[in-house]
């Protein structure tokens, strides 16, 4: 096995079994169709036109490509937008380190040539993101090769493993082909997704945001910073957006609406599922800087003639935020809230323990409450959550402290 | 009603979103570079260099329309777009070149500072210094937003050089007709002509602003779609930096050259010589101006100096990054600073003539810079729909020309 640098192969002569030269390299492909690492062809210039020389020739892969024949049987080079082009793909464009977390340019990329029976087989094994890459492609030519691979063996590399790389292309049809689906990138938390995102140029986080799936689409959008959020909304199409909507946070899916110019809003709406539609709808009503405005509807209620096993059959079934669950509400026969019991209590008590028991006197706020005050509850009380009611003192929705947080955050 | 209130809010919003990039930028661009070699050229050449700003803000307008077009359809700065284009060594040649140049604008918006202080008897071995501290805590500890109201807001002291110009009492008449007028021909065999004619088109289509009026476009979100706003926001822009110069060399025409003083010193010496002339009004509004200008770009080129280099590099960039995340970055932004008003601490520096000499600089180095932008925005497959008409190409390749062969007149000139 032996590493040479795309750089150093891109413009290398091709000689032929005898020793003739050939050409000279000029693009190295991939098919990913085929094989996500390995080198497909090279495409060389030769007197008469570029030519693809399959991988399956080449004899040896260096400063000097050789092949086994004679040149004869190459076929003419025609573009293809299923291969992907390590020159004009890869090299000096941005990538998503998914090991490191940020979006990085492509200095250089590292190929490895392993013999395989008669010929080399060729993959791309790293990226060169550091001085190394920086340095060979300034000096290229100018100083001789033997001095500069001494001089850049001083270097100490700073190269992503292809595996933690993720490509950014932003033409969908390509996309497909190329099978780009951004696999890293989706594992990541999505408020590591976000601010990848938020350092990436517009057409980049579409296409970003076209292939995610949707629910970690909805949590990475949540995280997002606002401007970013309706810029990236906007350039989808309604259908895309309301399939991401649909999966955020209520409160947050009305915040990012009311940003959004009416008739956009609407359109992403209309294509929302009627029980999410009826939610945001509801919440957009109210001013954005009020205690309704920062509510979420999905909160975890039960009767105050309930057990413990009652509230833990209801955290099973609750399907909203993992902030939202760290309190258990009580209601009574006429849906006023009656107490709060926090998730710890539930979790320590024997299952037939009544929630009454349990129960703490809920600290609660109107809908119309101001941030402030709001803010200067939870300060006050400690809370992790707060309940809002609506004028019949019915749980309308509650405030969880990280919204508290980003509302803080978010005034500086 | 809410969501009509809402509705125009969001209005409201995004007509300032739009309407900031272009506008700041050419307002920038009066720094003390600028105001020094408008300035001089007045004093120098009286009324004859003014046919050059007719000629001037057509290219300004091309060119930043074109790095504002660029942003706005790639999403991308200019040093993003010339390195993924050209390869990393014609990236490489373009970055130390900006950061040269640059330095030397840095330096020029220093001198201004220490001169504009230098009027209300400051020392510039204090002030300098303090100057360079301010700026470079301004930047790294405040938040973008707030320092761009701040900028804003400084903009609106530019009118103050159009009420200099007016206290002046210039002969409106002849510098009416030298503006329309044809240049004379003995221009092109005196070297300090041309070495005027350049420093008035680098300062007035500096090379730096144009990383950074596109990285501006790009950091306000603003895409193709939202695009015919923010064009008119260049034009007006455009045209307003050049009607200031304009009043400035025409202040400086009034007096110091009518007076037989061609030669400028120093900036106070402009603006003292102003004094007597013209009261003393013009002269304090002077320098307020030049002050204000100054800080104001200081504020703003090293910073973008050094966002342009690490975009095009591929080294960590931004204010939200910690200084051990993004070194180069930092350091690079405090080594421009530094250094730059390290320079003014020299004792006896020819403030003027650094401050001109650099924005001739610019000039030799813009046509690197728009054979770039040129390329790029002729792109089809990068730009689509958005190329470059043929009317944007022939003003565009005319400037660099222009801008070429003056710059080999100024060598031939040159004993």
């Amino acid at each position: 096995m032996s590493l040479v640098a795309l750089s150093e192969l891109l413009g290398a002569p091709v000689r032929g079994a005898t020793g003739a030269v050939l050409g000279r390299v000029r693009e190295v492909a991939i098919a990913p169709q085929d094989h996500p690492t390995r080198i497909a062809y090279l495409i060389v210039k030769t007197a008469d036109g570029e030519r693809v020389v399959p991988s399956a020739v080449l004899r040896s892969c260096g400063a000097t490509v050789r092949t086994a024949d004679d040149g004869s049987s190459w076929e003419t080079y025609t573009p293809s937008d299923g291969v992907l082009l390590l020159k004009r793909d890869l090299l000096d464009q941005q990538i998503i380190d998914v090991h490191g977390r940020k979006v990085v340019r492509v200095n250089d990329v590292e190929i490895d040539s392993v013999p395989v029976n008669s010929h080399v087989a060729l993959s791309v094994v790293a990226v060169d993101v550091g001085a190394r890459g920086a340095i060979r492609r300034l000096t290229k030519g100018i100083v001789p090769a033997f001095t500069l691979r001494t001089l850049l063996g001083r270097i100490p590399p700073r190269v992503i493993p292809w595996a933690y790389v993720d490509l950014l292309e932003t033409d969908p049809a390509r996309r497909v082909k190329l099978k780009i689906v951004y696999e890293g990138l989706s594992k990541l938390h999505p408020a590591d997704i976000a601010s990848i995102v938020e350092d990436l140029p517009h057409a980049e986080r579409e296409a970003v945001f076209e292939t995610l799936d949707e629910e970690v689409a909805a949590e990475a959008l949540e995280e997002i910073d606002p401007k970013v959020q309706v810029s990236i909304v906007e350039s989808l199409d309604s259908d895309r957006a309301a399939d991401i909507v649909e999966e955020m946070d209520p409160d947050a899916a009305a915040d990012l609406l009311g940003g959004l110019t009416e008739g956009r809003s609407g359109e992403i709406l209309k294509e929302m599922q009627p029980e999410e539609r009826q939610e945001v709808t509801q919440l957009l009503e109210f001013g954005e800087h009020t205690a309704a405005g920062r509510m979420t509807t999905e909160y975890v209620s039960v009767g105050d003639y309930g057990r413990v096993d009652d509230a833990i059959e209801a955290l099973r079934r609750f399907e909203g935020s993992r902030e939202a669950v760290a309190t258990v509400y009580l209601y009574n026969v006429a849906y006023k809230v009656v107490g709060a019991v926090p998730l710890v209590k539930i979790a320590v008590s024997p299952p037939s323990t009544f929630l009454s028991e349990l129960a703490e006197a809920p600290v609660t706020c109107t809908a119309d409450t101001p941030d402030d005050d709001v803010a200067a509850l939870f300060d006050k009380y400690n809370l992790v959550t707060l309940a809002v009611l609506d004028e019949h003192d019915r749980l309308a929705g509650i405030i969880t402290a990280d919204d508290v947080i980003t509302m803080l955050r978010h005034r500086r | 009603m809410k969501s009509a209130l809402r509705h125009w809010k969001g209005r409201l919003v995004l007509l300032l979103a739009v309407i900031g990039p272009g506008f700041i930028t050419a307002n920038v661009d009066n720094d003390a570079g600028g105001i020094f070699t408008y300035s001089q050229a007045g004093a120098q050449f009286g009324y004859s260099l003014l046919w050059t700003m007719i000629p001037i803000t057509i290219a300004l307008i091309v060119v930043q329309e074109m790095a504002s077009r660029l942003g706005a359809v790639t999403g991308k700065g200019l040093s993003d777009l010339i390195r993924e284009e050209f390869g990393f060594r014609l990236t490489f040649i373009m970055m130390v070149t900006l950061v040269v140049t640059n330095f030397g604008n840095v330096v020029a918006e220093f001198a201004g500072i220490a001169s504009s202080l230098e009027l209300f008897g400051l020392s510039k071995y204090i002030v300098v210094p303090a100057a360079a501290f301010v700026v470079w805590l301004l930047v790294v500890r405040g938040t973008y937003d707030s320092i761009e109201k701040i900028f804003l807001t400084a903009s609106a002291f530019y009118v103050t050089y159009i009420i200099a110009g007016f206290l002046a009492h210039p002969d409106w008449k002849a510098a009416a007709f030298a503006t329309v007028t044809r240049p004379e021909a003995a221009g092109i065999r005196n070297y300090g002509y041309i070495y005027m004619v350049i420093g008035l088109v680098g300062t007035t289509i500096a090379p730096w602003m144009q990383f950074y009026l596109q990285a501006s476009i790009v950091e306000k979100g603003i895409t193709a779609r939202q695009y015919a706003a923010s064009r008119w926001d260049v034009i007006i822009g455009c045209i307003f930096t050049d009607v200031v110069a304009w009043f400035i060399i025409v202040a400086c025409a009034a007096t110091l050259y009518a007076n037989g003083h061609h030669d400028i010193g120093s900036g106070a010496d402009a603006a003292q010589a102003l004094r007597p002339l013209a009261g003393e009004y013009a002269y304090l509004l002077f320098a307020a101006g030049l002050f204000n200008a100054s800080l104001f770009a200081a504020s703003i080129l090293p910073i973008s100096t050094a966002y342009a280099v690490c975009e095009g590099l591929g080294f960590e960039s931004g204010l939200d990054k910690k200084f051990r995340e993004a070194p180069v970055f930092y350091w690079l932004y405090t080594v421009l600073i530094v250094l730059g008003a390290a320079v003014l601490l020299v004792p006896r520096l020819p403030l003027v003539y650094v401050s001109v000499l650099s924005q001739v600089a610019n000039g030799v180095v813009l046509p690197l810079v728009l054979v770039f932008m040129l390329l790029l925005t002729n792109d089809r497959e990068l730009m689509g729909r958005y190329t470059n008409s043929r009317r944007f190409n022939i003003i565009a390749w005319t400037t660099v020309v222009v801008m070429v062969v003056l710059t080999l007149l100024m060598m031939v000139t040159h004993r």
